[in-house]
């Protein structure tokens, strides 16, 4: 899923790292997240949402991804 | 709370190397009653090497970090996965020894009772897990 993580990450200056120890998951989840490899969990979207001051929807882009009327 | 105790000894850097000593401990007794000291010495010690080589790796590689002590919810989605596909090959395993030990001429078992574990097993955990939503 596309994501705007690496993006909201950058702009704070922050590595990798270092949001990975605040949201309590590894470093390789975030990278994987960055590179739209994994699509995390709701708690986890929504922590990184609140993390950054922005909404899950402005963080994540859904088109595309999901199942069903997405087209209609 | 008993959840959490155990999720935090799992955690421990220590319950993998201790887990696998212990292990090799059944594995050396089973073996002795068995009449197989040597192979009980033998298999002690690839357990307890194995579980201080996974300790001493994990501090320098995240991957093994993150499937024993640092586990966080990609890596239990990874490790969910792995496990199905262990059990998947587990349990093809036994079908062909199975099907294989029935082409023989012998009653199939006990690849039969252990197929038919694995097939309830899962018909168990799918009502379990559809009831608990």
């Amino acid at each position: 899923m596309k994501n705007q993580v690496r993006e909201l990450r950058t702009r704070r200056g922050l590595a990798q790292g270092q949001l990975a120890e605040a949201m309590g998951v590894s470093r390789q989840t975030i990278n994987s997240i960055e590179n739209d490899r994994y699509t995390p969990s709701l708690p986890l979207a929504l922590a990184l949402a609140r993390y950054f001051g922005v909404t899950v929807e402005e963080m994540f882009d859904d088109q595309g991804s999901l199942p069903g009327d997405r087209s209609l | 709370m008993i959840k959490d105790r155990c999720q935090a000894i799992a955690r421990s850097k220590w319950f993998l190397p201790l887990f696998s000593l212990a292990l090799g401990g059944v594995v050396l007794l089973a073996s002795w009653l068995g009449g197989q000291l040597g192979a009980g010495v033998y298999g002690l010690v690839v357990l307890a090497v194995f579980g201080l080589v996974l300790m001493l790796l994990g501090g320098r590689s995240e991957t093994i970090r993150g499937l024993t002590t640092g586990r966080d919810e990609r890596f239990a989605q990874i490790d969910l996965r792995a496990t199905a596909v262990a059990g998947l090959v587990l349990i093809t395993a036994v079908i062909v020894a199975w099907l294989v030990e029935i082409a023989r001429g012998h009653s199939g078992n006990p690849y039969g009772w252990l197929g038919a574990l694995g097939g309830l097993a899962y018909i168990l955990a799918v009502a379990f897990f559809r009831w608990r939503g």
